[in-house]
């Protein structure tokens, strides 16, 4: 199982991160690396405080979130349904399955250039690209939950008056969230990763472009600051998703 | 198909579209009639749960006059390993309004297929079950199933589970709520409204699982071995406050077992199938006094020669080999 957040393990989950920051100063202490190159970890979470409190740095936050929460929510909301749908129709099953054969295994980032002359610089390429890459984890964990639902749910549900219809929604999401919600933590993860690589590669703001900017005039600290965002932002989003998984499966014995 | 089915975490990746073993597996479970037996009849149809057999008319019936007809219903399940596998041979049973029956019967001889078939969740290869005259086109609230398994649904808790059949019924909130307090207090539950399944025994959800049948108010229970995953003494106890709910109301109920005790206890009537393939050997009239006490039919002689008879049957039937 993965990690869990908000529980006594949160000690163990911290030791390993501050080992890194420890073997990050040692590298830089014991003069591994020029300190031009990578400045102490010190250093770097100062800088960070500092731009935190600036309105461009927050800006920058602000463009990344949004991509990212609307990128994400879009596959939430289509994996899920395009997951129930194919798992109660074989139609639709048809013509998802090949599709999804053919879509799954690409590289969603080659698919940028194509969204940036198709929707410009700003979100809209973005939020697709996000939506494009995180919807197929949910997609597939959706559609797995869902065909593989307890019969005898399903047929307690009929026998009390539900149709068909209503059983999607009444037993087989409720049923299949447990797998839904495992889809949708691989999904956060991947969404994190790609927003911030589709700002590095092109883009006007966000932490992404941040980094490349301070790459270019060689800002080494300000080079390390969104990243270090970036990854406690995964980190916030994860444990959000935890509390939010803990509230839903708080029925399910495995949660 | 239903190996198939249960089979799970065998062979399923969790990449479930690349699998084509899952597809339509659900629409399976959807369909109220698993058109998968292989049928003589030709076409079998798909009928919505919302049948219109529902709607019945109001006719008074006496309290001696059948509520289920199976009328020469057999089952053949295509399956990988054994073609044409026969699980039910020309089954025939009629079921009186009110009363208690018991199916018996070893391990594979059917007896819950041919419970899925009056509850609508199968439909039988030849052959037709009827529910007051008419014929049983899929699931339906007057006839409530509990499973062996409990079946409860794990994301809602237990006033939530019993809650269901009211609201699917258009029930009114408040009023489905207070009627589902009131079961939960007579199933003895009651101070574990709010508990989710996975917090509660093998025998509180099997209470849970009465609880949310009853709610719906079928006219005829369907039991599939209720009581078969709880220990003897839990199994005692549940035996015993399902009579005492059933001498209340008097519902109708076919209740499949494989113990000898329990459907004599309960029941009166006791339907004894043999295997291979799924027939009906015997049907028992088991007349014994109600209210049944479980100390004083112990003791009964007439209990012990049922129970006696009945085992000393199912051994001759073990020893005659097998059957043709
Ligand atoms: N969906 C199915 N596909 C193929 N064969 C099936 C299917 N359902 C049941 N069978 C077969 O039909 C026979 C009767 O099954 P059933 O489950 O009705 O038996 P049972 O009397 O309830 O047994 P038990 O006491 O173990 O529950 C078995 O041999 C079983 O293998
Ligand atoms: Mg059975």
């Amino acid at each position: 199982m993965m990690s869990r957040f908000f529980s006594p393990n949160l000690v163990l989950g911290i030791a390993p991160i501050l080992l890194v920051i420890a073997l990050w100063q040692g590298l830089v202490s014991f003069g591994f690396a020029p300190a031009v190159l990578l400045p102490p970890p010190g250093f770097v979470f100062g800088r960070l405080l500092q731009q935190l409190v600036t309105s461009t740095f927050q800006h920058e936050i602000a463009a990344t979130l949004i991509r990212l929460f609307a990128g994400f929510a879009i596959a939430v909301v289509l994996g899920v349904s395009i997951g129930i749908a194919a798992a109660a129709s074989p139609a639709i099953n048809a013509v998802v399955r090949p599709i999804v054969r053919v879509l799954a295994p690409l590289p969603k980032v080659a698919l940028y250039p194509a969204l940036l002359l198709l929707l410009g610089f700003g979100h809209g390429s973005k939020i697709t690209l996000v939506a494009a890459d995180a919807l197929f984890p949910i997609l597939l964990s959706t559609y797995y939950g869902a065909s593989t639902v307890e019969q005898k749910l399903i047929w307690s549900a009929m026998a009390a008056g539900s149709s068909r219809y209503e059983i999607l929604f009444k037993v087989v999401l409720p049923a299949a969230m447990p797998s839904i919600l495992t889809g949708c933590r691989i999904g956060l993860v991947i969404s994190c990763i790609v927003v911030f690589l589709a700002e590095m590669i092109t883009s006007t703001d966000g932490l992404g472009h941040a980094l490349v900017t301070a790459a270019r005039t060689f800002q080494a600290v300000d080079m390390f600051v969104p990243l270090i965002t970036i990854s406690l932002l995964g980190l916030v989003l994860n444990g959000l998703l935890g509390v939010v998984r803990s509230y839903l499966l708080r029925g399910f014995p495995e949660a | 198909m239903k190996a198939r089915q249960n089979g799970r975490g065998s062979n399923d990746a969790p990449h479930g579209c690349a699998n084509d073993s899952l597809s339509g597996r659900l629409l399976a479970k959807l369909m109220p009639l698993n058109p998968r037996a292989s049928g003589t009849e030709g076409g079998m149809t798909v009928v919505s749960a919302r049948s219109s057999e529902w709607v019945r008319p109001v006719t008074q019936q006496d309290p001696a006059s059948a509520i289920i007809e199976i009328d020469r219903v057999s089952q053949v399940f295509q399956t990988s390993a054994r073609k044409d596998h026969v699980a039910l041979s020309d089954i025939s049973l009629t079921i009186e309004e009110g009363a208690f029956v018991s199916i018996l019967g070893p391990s594979g001889c059917g007896k819950s297929t041919l419970l899925y078939i009056v509850g609508g969740f199968v439909s039988p290869t030849s052959g037709a079950a009827r529910m007051k005259g008419q014929a049983i086109t899929g699931p339906g609230p007057d006839r409530g199933p509990v499973f062996q398994e409990f079946a409860l649904f794990p994301w809602k808790t237990v006033l939530g589970n019993v809650m269901y059949g009211p609201r699917q019924q258009g029930v009114r909130a408040a009023e489905a709520e207070a009627q589902s307090r009131a079961l939960i207090e007579m199933v003895g539950l009651k101070g574990y409204e709010n508990f989710y399944p996975k917090e509660l025994s093998g025998g509180m959800k099997q209470r849970v699982a009465l609880a949310r049948t009853l709610a719906y108010h079928p006219e005829v229970l369907l039991m599939d071995e209720p009581f078969g995953a709880l220990d003897a003494h839990t199994r005692t106890r549940l035996q015993n406050d399902l009579l005492n709910i059933w001498e209340r109301d008097r519902k109708t109920v076919l209740f499949v077992t494989h113990s000898v005790d329990e459907a004599v206890f309960l029941s009166d009537k006791v339907v004894m199938m043999s295997k291979s393939p799924g027939r009906i050997r015997q049907v028992i009239d088991i007349d014994l006094p109600r209210p049944r006490r479980r100390n004083e039919l112990l003791l009964d002689p007439r209990y012990q020669k049922y129970v006696v008879d009945i085992e000393r049957m199912f051994d001759e039937s073990d020893q005659a080999g097998a059957p043709a």
